[in-house]
């Protein structure tokens, strides 16, 4: 009964606050608070989900299943029966034939919904502009890659065989999901349809063929599909689903989500902090009403009952308004944005919003709750004796819930209470270095007190006097900018720098697949038209099974279980001498080349605790080659010769189907060689590295946009600490700025001192940002990328001046209420 | 009504312990009104505040409304205050973010009154203010925050009254209005009146005066 009085009292009271504007500051920081974070919330789910759908799109399907046989019929029931789209596909080498041509092709039939993700890209003649490709090939029909054309003399509309089948090319396939990346196929593809399987009578009993399945629908129904399916696989059956189809991609996403996330709790953290000063603020203006309240009778559950609805209230209105303002925040960057997706993202989903509202709640319960429940001890005394305060809140209450609030928050990104213990105190130490760092910056700025005028003098006077806000300020911009003005050189100068230090005539591509036929024509091909190629290298397909007698699956943790190392087949070579930019680090190179060794990349050795003279298994075209560590080398992998993880001594691996592999350098002017050498090897496969660099610039770019996005929201968080310091400082600013004019100052006197205060810290603050951003560059280029390294000049002009004028306006405008009022009414209402 | 038998407040300060009210003994019957007289720092408002409950005593006992409010924490003292006790002050005391109808308006909320709204505006009727009834505490002259304050002082017609200079911040015309008022309203609703002020004139219009120096009760006791 109490209980909804107090309940309604305290809707009332609210409602009255809030008309009276005591609550619009709080609020307006809690709805920028939750508005940024489900922007960032929003904006990630919907990349993270496009990002999915795009290693879907490479994959293409959510899910496939490869196997040597059909499956039985019911486990495709099953898919359906969970609503899902289901293909199959047949895939099997054959040789295709026109005329007296010959090609070993990779022939895949396939029926309807192909693929289920993703598209197929085809050209109506060789070397015409492709486009998305409407359904399958028709039966009787075929899609050829070009280099079926180039080694059969053939265009579209000619009629080629396979087996005892007769087909015709109807167009030239340029693109198909899940083979983007795969350089290392041996035979083009030739995509037939399934009802033509059978006229070819390719497929007798015995026949090396493999059977594709590939699933798509809703992410539960697909992970529902997965589960059951899981329990009926053989040994034989190998199923892979979208975010583990592409081990690199996957884990490039749970990286960027872990990255981006931590990045969007910065805007928490200082979006918290706005609401604690808030809220202390909210509890101050709220002490009066406290002690007429307990002075009228009411006890300290009342009081409780009084304030705690109304936080809840205060919280759950702001955060949908925030939830509300972060999807049209999304909205809005998408659609300015909507060139630097070349995919279209997924629309945003339910759960950023929920999580909005949970991380309002969190940070506000965090943050506020302890300020205001002291309103509860506020002596009733206080109406008569002004100075009766309550005890502030102790620190323990308020630093341990605002902890325990950013903790909690931050495991929702790293999923680990290690990682979050860590980054927490890394960051800590991190924040602490700046803020030495940004106190030094604010001793040093005091020496020039007496140099500058008056206005000047007043603004800096404003920033000592709150030297510890200061600090804190010029610390939260300046990590802001720093992480903008790093996220931007790795952007622009990174691979740029990268690339100017590559030497001219690095080598710009790479030839895989030159049979070993090829391999005296294909040197002669380079003599003959001064082309500068590297050594051509023996290259056997073989996979990495035991190290020192364990199963690698047993010795390796789960996530390297999926390293592409482990996963695909490795390149094996053999050489009798060290490849000239290989340096061994340990153990010795043969010299009789003869014995059972191998040599190991020293990067691969350490992933996987491979020791030297341990002894490796591969499989080698189903047989086992057993070898022992003879040496680990360090390879320089950037300079683009063909390098590999296992080097055998000569005459251990001659004995296996092998293809040769070389890079090259071409000028732009022999670009046009490389159309004589495709046509005179039809095999050879060509990759050009300029072009997988410009696609490596492009996801780059998008990776670096997309922090910086989130980034805009922190510095937008940033900027609401701002106000909110501003607020807790405005009645003593008016004080101040009253009885200044009293004294005889201008308003333009004022103004001029605030422009200097806020303009000082803003460019505090961007100079923090150039010496914070000089050092994790110098780190990045020396130690990650092993780049020479220059001043960043830029930086330290740029970030200063954006600090001043960025903040310096922020903070002019939102003092100019501070001259507005007359002296007098402000001198009155104190 | 009221009693105080032996009442002392000491505190500490740097210099030592210090009295601030020492052996107080007084009675206060139901009807009566009583002036406490004193100079700055005779200990007046910190007698009101005791008397009141709003703060504990170092020695002696309180008795209010047949409760004695010594044995009693904080939320015991607020339960026999709730509804028993108005209040005027010298600072007026109106929450500057609720206007004049809402500042009378609350107690009458906090007691879960029927029809507060109703109540609040016939008394801001009484005292003169039906034009004001929307305004802010900052847009209203000190003598109408003062009737503000003493229609919320009786809107839950209290049985006593602990007044705090109610018009040491007006100029002395306003002031004699607002007594006016006071006491009108004093007399028509019989509420017990203590009235703390350094107003000799103003003190006159109460049936007793007690005088207090230094802490310490030198004449009127009863």
């Amino acid at each position: 009964m109490r209980l909804i009085r107090n309940l309604k009292l305290a809707l009332r009271l609210l409602a009255r606050d809030w008309r009276a504007g005591e609550l619009k500051l709080f609020v307006a920081a809690l709805v920028i608070a939750v508005g940024a974070v489900t922007a960032v919330g929003f904006f990630n789910d919907r990349m993270l989900r496009g990002m999915a759908y795009q290693s879907a799109e490479m994959l293409g399907a959510d899910l496939a299943l490869v196997s040597p046989q059909p499956v039985p019929p019911e486990w495709l029931d099953e898919a359906l029966k969970q609503g899902l789209t289901s293909s199959e596909a047949l895939e099997f080498a054959s040789v295709v034939v026109k005329g007296e041509r010959l090609q070993l092709s990779s022939v895949r039939a396939v029926g309807a919904h192909y693929p289920p993700r993703g598209v197929l890209r085809t050209a109506a003649a060789l070397y015409a502009p492709d486009a998305v490709a409407d359904g399958i090939p028709a039966p009787g029909t075929a899609w050829v890659e070009a280099r079926v054309l180039h080694a059969l003399a053939a265009a579209v509309g000619d009629r080629i065989e396979i087996g005892s089948a007769e087909l015709a090319v109807a167009r030239v396939l340029t693109y198909e999901p899940g083979r983007g990346g795969n350089f290392f196929a041996l035979a083009p593809r030739v995509l037939i349809h399934r009802a033509d399987v059978a006229r070819t009578e390719v497929i007798q009993p015995g026949s090396r063929v493999t059977y594709g399945y590939a699933f798509a629908g809703a992410d539960e129904a697909v992970a529902r599909y997965q589960r059951w399916l899981k329990t009926r696989l053989g040994q034989n059956h190998q199923l892979v689903g979208a975010r583990e189809g592409n081990a690199s991609v996957a884990r490039a996403i749970e990286r960027v989500d872990r990255f981006v996330g931590l990045t969007s709790l910065l805007a928490v953290i200082l979006a918290g902090v706005a609401i604690a000063m808030g809220a202390r603020r909210y509890s101050h203006r709220h002490y009066d009403m406290s002690a007429m309240l307990r002075c009228l009778g009411a006890s300290q559950r009342d009081i409780v009952q009084l304030y705690l609805p109304q936080l809840l209230a205060l919280a759950l209105g702001a955060s949908l308004v925030g939830v509300a303002l972060g999807w049209a925040a999304q909205e809005t960057i998408h659609y300015l944005m909507r060139d630097f997706f070349p995919l279209k993202l997924p629309a945003p989903g339910a759960a950023p919003a929920l999580f909005g509202v949970a991380t309002g709640l969190i940070t506000l319960a965090g943050f506020a709750l302890a300020p205001i429940l002291r309103l509860k001890a506020v002596p009733p005394l206080r109406v008569l004796r002004r100075e009766a305060a309550p005890l502030p809140a102790s620190s323990l209450a308020v630093y341990g819930s605002a902890a325990a609030a950013v903790m909690l928050l931050m495991w929702r990104y790293t999923a680990s209470w290690t990682l979050t213990l860590g980054v927490l105190a890394g960051a800590l130490a991190a924040a602490a270095a700046l803020a030495a760092a940004a106190f030094g910056l604010l001793a040093v700025s005091k020496r020039l007190h007496r140099r500058v005028g008056t206005a000047w003098r007043f603004g800096f006077n404003n920033l000592w006097r709150r030297a510890h806000a200061s600090v804190g300020q010029i610390l939260a911009f300046g990590l802001t900018l720093m992480a903008m003005a790093v996220i931007a050189l790795v952007r622009t100068d990174l691979l740029s720098t990268w690339q100017r230090q590559l030497p001219a005539d690095t080598p710009n591509h790479f030839a895989f697949n030159i049979l070993a036929a090829d391999v005296p024509a294909v040197r002669r091909f380079f003599e003959a038209n001064r082309i500068e190629a590297q050594a051509l290298y023996p290259m056997v397909r073989g996979r990495l099974t035991t190290i020192a007698g364990v199963p690698v699956t047993q010795t390796v943790t789960k996530e390297e279980r999926s390293d592409e190392a482990l996963q695909r087949e490795l390149n094996l070579s053999w050489a009798a001498h060290v490849p000239p930019d290989n340096t061994l680090v340990r153990g010795g190179w043969w010299t009789d080349g003869g014995g059972a060794r191998v040599s190991v990349e020293e990067k691969l050795a350490k992933k996987f605790g491979i020791e030297l003279d341990a002894e490796l298994g591969f499989s080698i075209g189903g047989e086992e080659v057993k070898a022992r560590v003879a040496s680990i080398r360090k390879v320089q992998w950037d300079s683009f010769h063909p390098n590999f993880y296992m080097i055998f001594p000569p005459g251990m691996l001659e004995a296996y189907p092998a293809t040769y592999l070389t890079s090259f350098y071409l000028s732009p002017e022999q670009k046009s060689l490389l159309t004589a050498l495709v046509r005179a090897f039809p095999a050879v496969t060509v990759l050009e590295t300029d072009q997988v660099l410009a696609q490596a610039r492009t996801i780059l770019g998008q990776v670096t946009f997309a922090v910086e996005f989130v980034l805009l929201f922190v510095l937008a968080a940033g900027f609401v600490v701002l106000y909110a310091a501003l607020a807790a400082t405005l009645d003593d600013r008016f004080h101040e700025g009253a009885l200044l004019r009293t004294l005889g100052a201008s308003r333009r006197q004022l103004r001029a001192g605030h422009l200097a205060e806020f303009a000082t810290l803003g460019l505090l603050a961007g100079l923090l940002a150039a010496i914070g951003t000089e050092l994790v560059a110098y780190t990045l280029y020396t130690r990650a990328f092993d780049l020479e390294y220059t001043v960043k000049w830029p930086v330290w002009l740029i970030a200063p001046l954006a600090g001043a004028a960025l903040i310096g306006l922020a903070g002019y405008f939102g003092t100019r209420r501070v001259v507005r009022l007359s002296p007098m009414a402000v001198l009155r209402e104190l | 009504m009221i009693s105080a038998t032996n009442l002392g407040k000491r505190v500490l300060t740097a210099e030592g312990a210090l009295d601030i009210l020492a052996g107080v003994n007084l009675e206060i019957k139901t009807g009566e009104s009583v002036a406490i007289i004193g100079v700055s720092g005779s200990g007046k408002s910190t007698l009101l505040g005791l008397l009141a409950g709003l703060d504990l005593p170092t020695d002696g006992e309180v008795w209010l409304s047949g409760e004695r409010l010594t044995a009693l924490d904080e939320d015991g003292r607020a339960r026999v205050r709730a509804g028993a006790v108005g209040f005027v002050f010298q600072s007026f005391q109106l929450l500057p973010g609720l206007t004049a109808i809402e500042n009378v308006m609350l107690p009458l909320e906090l007691a879960g009154a029927p029809d507060s709204e109703g109540a609040a505006r016939a008394l801001l009727e009484r005292v003169g203010l039906a034009e004001r009834l929307t305004h802010y505490p900052r847009a209203l002259s000190g003598g109408e925050q003062q009737r503000v304050a003493i229609a919320r002082a009786f809107a839950l017609r209290p049985a006593i009254l602990f007044a705090d200079e109610p018009t040491g911040n007006l100029d002395s015309a306003t002031g004699a209005r607002v007594i006016d008022l006071l006491f009108e309203l004093n007399t028509e609703r019989r509420t017990t009146l203590v009235l703390v002020t350094h107003d000799d004139e103003l003190a006159s219009r109460c049936a007793r005066r007690i005088y207090l120096h230094g802490g310490r009760i030198v004449n009127g006791a009863g």
